[in-house]
């Protein structure tokens, strides 16, 4: 989280445009309101591709790219965005963005965007990245939208990687590719690989981050 | 009035400049893309043949590979992938072909290998395929594959033709379907009959 605090400021505080804000936002996104272990959005992706740790990171860089990318877009075009069309132009804002990474996968790391599949394509109907477009980067300048995007995906690169190690180091006993734990004395747990471990995986997460950050303050009426 | 001139010119310029990126992407990456396919397809050709190949290889590695011990041949309307490797003094060890058809969600492509006997086959591997992933994506798991290589082309009775189902008796001539993937099965089991079909042909 250290490192994460100082890329906040290094965005903002040479720039002026911090105000506070910057770090506020980065917290929000990455830690007090982190879009898969709080709010539960993203779900899907992170059950899919977290059975290796390379692809749960590749994936998550995936989505910061594309969350940083879209929500500079959408704060720049917020004033000119007919409001009654602001959604279809999000989704091709967005939908530019997956493809342009997609592109690049399939061209650079071919054995990656295999195994990612449809996952990469995916990210174009992921709540995070329209979520943040019309929840925050609406209503807010370019500079602290960037901000809002890279809190956010780090948010989920986070425990897409934290998932992503636990799965391929029980499930195969590997860390990226290479076997960490010998097939000597442990024998790799099938089921983290599978499905199924997904989902106890992440819901342990979930219920790690809820434990720390204790429970949420009721709302007064 | 005025608001919708200019939503309409809004949406279309964005869309315009959205199309234009991703057309200059597109054509940016077409190369490394088209290399990229061409190794697939390579290496699937060898997959499915069951040339010995080194555990690491590069995508070049794959292709030159290909070129030293495959060669195309036409065959009256099909095209078929002999593989005589050097040290096998021209004799044929394998024949591939391709096939092709489509699928559930996108075409499904893909070599199947027979034996020098052309009835056996060797080995069957799929480098295109969309199909729903943990399902019909299955096909082109090692599991299903595998399945097929000692099978023939031909039933008991001399009836060409491949069966892809979880019912009836097992047979020389019938591999498990992916349970779930029924659709997926049967155009598989479509497209592979088809190209069993101008096999026979052009045996006779």
């Amino acid at each position: 989280m250290a490192d994460n605090k100082q890329l906040a400021c290094m965005t903002c505080v040479p720039k002026g445009l911090c105000q506070g804000k910057g770090l506020v936002t980065l917290k929000e996104g990455a830690w007090a309101n982190n879009p898969l272990a709080i709010q539960m959005l993203g779900i899907c992706s992170a059950l899919a591709v977290t059975n290796r740790l390379e692809n749960s990171l590749v994936m998550g860089a995936a989505l910061i790219f594309v969350c940083v990318g879209s929500n500079l877009i959408v704060s720049l075009l917020r004033k000119y965005t007919p409001h009654r069309i602001r959604m279809i132009a999000e989704v091709a804002i967005i939908a530019t963005f997956v493809i342009l990474f997609d592109q690049f996968l399939k061209a650079f790391y071919w054995d990656m965007s295999k195994q990612l599949g449809p996952y990469v394509g995916l990210i174009i109907t992921n709540c995070i990245v329209m979520g943040r477009a019309e929840a925050f980067a609406l209503q807010n300048p370019p500079m602290l939208s960037i901000v809002d995007g890279l809190a956010n995906g780090i948010g989920y690169a986070v425990v897409l990687a934290i998932i992503g190690f636990f799965r391929e180091l029980l499930g195969s006993g590997e860390i990226f590719g290479r076997t960490v734990l010998s097939a000597d004395w442990y024998t790799p747990n099938q089921i983290m690989i599978l499905a199924p471990g997904a989902f106890f995986a992440l819901g342990i997460v979930i219920g790690i981050f809820n434990a720390i950050k204790g429970p949420e303050p009721e709302e007064k009426k | 009035m005025k608001g919708s001139v200019y939503t309409l010119g809004y949406a279309a310029v964005l869309g315009a400049v959205c199309a234009f990126l991703l057309t200059a992407a597109a054509s940016f990456t077409a190369p490394y893309r088209e290399a990229n396919a061409e190794a697939e397809e390579a290496l699937n050709i060898l997959l499915a043949l069951k040339v010995p190949l080194p555990a690491e290889i590069s995508s070049k590695q794959v292709v030159k590979m290909r070129d030293e011990n495959v060669q195309g041949k036409k065959r009256g309307d099909i095209t078929t992938y002999v593989y005589s490797g050097a040290e096998a003094n021209g004799k044929v060890l394998a024949v591939a072909i391709r096939f092709s058809g489509p699928g559930l969600w996108g075409p499904i492509k893909g070599f199947l290998a027979l034996e020098p006997d052309m009835r056996t086959i060797r080995g069957i591997t799929f480098y295109e395929q969309e199909e729903t992933p943990g399902l019909g994506g299955e096909i082109a798991a090692l599991w299903f594959r595998e399945q097929f290589a000692g099978k023939s082309i031909v039933d008991a009775d001399g009836k060409s033709g491949i069966i892809i189902s979880s019912r009836g008796e097992p047979a020389p001539n019938k591999v498990d379907a992916i349970t779930g993937a029924t659709m997926t099965c049967d155009k598989v089991q479509a497209m592979l009959n088809e190209v069993i079909k101008s096999i026979v042909k052009e045996k006779q």
